[in-house]
């Protein structure tokens, strides 16, 4: 909207300029004899025009939007660069030309033409599948006259905004709405589908009502993980999490995870072995929340690897780059080169993974974002399927907050 | 009278819990634990019913049931879907003969078990059944 207001405001103020300019030479031409004191204000007034002129001109090409304003006679009175995509010219090879010579796509020039023939007060406002190159493009078409459609200095202003980001933006909110919803439902079909059977006497002894509760209560709690990640994301991602800076022992932090996850690493008869440096590793962050992704890191580790296989943590400081680097590495499933890159991204989880363990499809997301959001660093993977997953994250030692506390 | 179905989820919870109220009910229950799974299952056991979730590795549940109709063996055997992408799919929108209703999750035990009763209610044991039961 603000476009066409702009683009009206200036065609307006051209359409004056352009009769003060008109009117000089037609003075000019009326004048027989022009003292010199007259040729120097004709000149004056010509530098005037020509400073009126590019500021109008700058203000069209710091427009987003293509902006197209044409005559009473159905010609370009100027054009901006953004217009190039719909144009079959260079905006100023446009100048000056009929409507006709210069749009080619049929449906975008009947739309111009038959506003030329006139438009109501408020404007009209289209969407429109406008021809750019090979493809199509959405574009949003607004159409304001400028004077009455009698008057010889008529003109009608053309705005084209480009839909494709706002359409993409769409695409991808209804995309996630749609993976977030199918990832909820999973838990909560068992723990509704458990209770039902409960209430109808399903479990036939008391050994089968202690699973069934222990399976509600399992994935009651998949259900509060998923939806505490989801949160922490959007918090993150609208730039509101609220982190507590603080030197941090990162060698304390990578033993309390191990600690913790020993009793599942045992359970697979896993061996996890801790390969830290001896040099100081303090690093100035939020320690609960690097726990958290050592922990993550190390957990999806546990529930890949195979009985009896092994991981390594790893953690060494690099004093030119100032930074911290950790790795977890296994001896698991590992993951096919094309499914590496999407590993981070939210409800992604690698399909030949699903059946051997449960998860959110949001950990390593939540990851991403609070090592290289909230902490500047870089977080990665490196796979080999059959053989094993070396996941690492670098952070600065010393990094300022990427993100002030809401 | 023991009609013999097939369930296939790649989540172990659903399927224990929807074989488990289809052996209440008296059904015989196999299980597969993907498509691809199913569809050697479905060829070699002969089901007279298959429930399958949809999205499953290696082999989605939709595709299982164009597997399924596309083999003379097994074409005639009818298929329930059960989906957790909400209300934006049923049996017609499906296009695929033998899928005959299409569940949303989460789904009610009970519920699948009265379907399965009315869908095979006029439904003859397969003859691999009978066979098997007149021994």
């Amino acid at each position: 909207m603000a476009s066409i207001v702009v683009a009206v405001v200036f065609a307006l103020k051209w359409k004056k300029y352009k009769l003060e300019a008109e009117h000089a030479l037609a003075q000019h031409h009326a004048s027989t004899e022009l003292t010199i004191n007259e040729l120097e204000s004709a000149k004056i007034h010509g530098c005037i025009d020509r400073t009126r002129r590019r500021q109008v001109e700058a203000v069209f090409e710091v427009l987003k939007d293509a902006v197209i304003v044409i005559d009473a006679h159905g010609e370009v009175l100027h054009t901006n660069e953004v217009a190039s995509s719909v144009l079959s010219c260079t905006p100023k090879q446009a100048a000056g030309k009929p409507i006709d010579e210069v749009i080619s796509d049929h449906q975008l020039l009947a739309t111009i033409k038959d506003a030329h023939t006139g438009l109501p007060r408020e404007g009209r406002m289209y969407e429109q599948e406008i021809s750019v190159g090979d493809s199509k493009v959405a574009y949003e078409v607004q159409l304001q006259s400028v004077g009455s459609i009698d008057d010889a200095h008529h003109a009608v202003v053309t705005v084209l905004r480009d839909l494709s980001q706002e359409r993409e933006i769409a695409r991808l909110k209804s995309d996630f709405v749609s993976k977030a919803s199918h990832e909820l439902r999973t838990p909560l079909s068992s723990i509704a589908a458990y209770v039902e059977m409960l209430i109808d006497g399903d479990a036939t002894n008391e050994e089968e009502q202690k699973e069934f509760y222990e399976v509600i209560s399992t994935e009651t709690e998949r259900l509060r993980r998923m939806i505490d990640n989801l949160l922490n994301i959007s918090r993150i991602e609208a730039g509101l999490m609220h982190i507590d800076r603080e030197t941090c022992d990162f060698k304390m932090l990578v033993d309390r995870a191990v600690t913790n996850m020993s009793p599942q690493a045992s359970e697979k008869s896993l061996e996890i072995h801790t390969q830290l440096s001896a040099v100081d590793l303090s690093v100035n962050g939020d320690s609960d929340m690097l726990y958290q992704v050592i922990v993550n890191l190390l957990s999806n580790a546990i529930k890949y690897t195979p009985e009896g296989g092994r991981i390594t943590l790893s953690a060494d400081s690099d004093n030119l780059t100032r930074s911290l680097h950790f790795s977890v590495t296994d001896t698991g499933l590992g993951i096919a080169p094309d499914q590496v890159e999407k590993v981070f991204d939210k409800f992604y989880r690698v399909e030949n993974y699903k059946r051997v363990a449960k998860g959110t499809g949001l950990g390593l997301n939540l990851c991403q974002h609070i090592i290289e959001t909230l902490h500047s660093g870089q977080i990665g993977l490196e796979s080999d399927l059959g053989m094993g997953s070396k996941f690492w994250f670098s952070i600065p030692i010393g990094g300022r907050a990427a993100q002030k506390a809401a | 009278m023991t009609h013999r179905i097939l369930v296939v989820d790649d989540e172990a919870h659903i399927l224990k819990v929807l074989s488990l109220k289809l052996r209440h009910c008296g059904y015989e229950v196999i299980t597969a634990v993907d498509g691809e799974d199913a569809l050697h299952t479905a060829l070699n056991q002969a089901p007279d019913l298959v429930i399958t979730d949809i999205q499953m590795p290696y082999m989605n549940g939709l595709e299982l049931a164009v597997s399924l109709l596309g083999n003379k063996k097994t074409s005639h055997i009818p298929v329930v879907v059960l989906t957790a992408r909400g209300h934006t799919l049923s049996a017609c929108d499906t296009k695929i003969e033998n899928v005959k209703k299409v569940l949303s999750k989460p789904f009610s035990p009970r519920g699948i078990a009265e379907l399965v009763g009315s869908l095979l209610q006029d439904t003859p044991q397969s003859e691999r059944t009978a066979s098997r039961e007149a021994a």
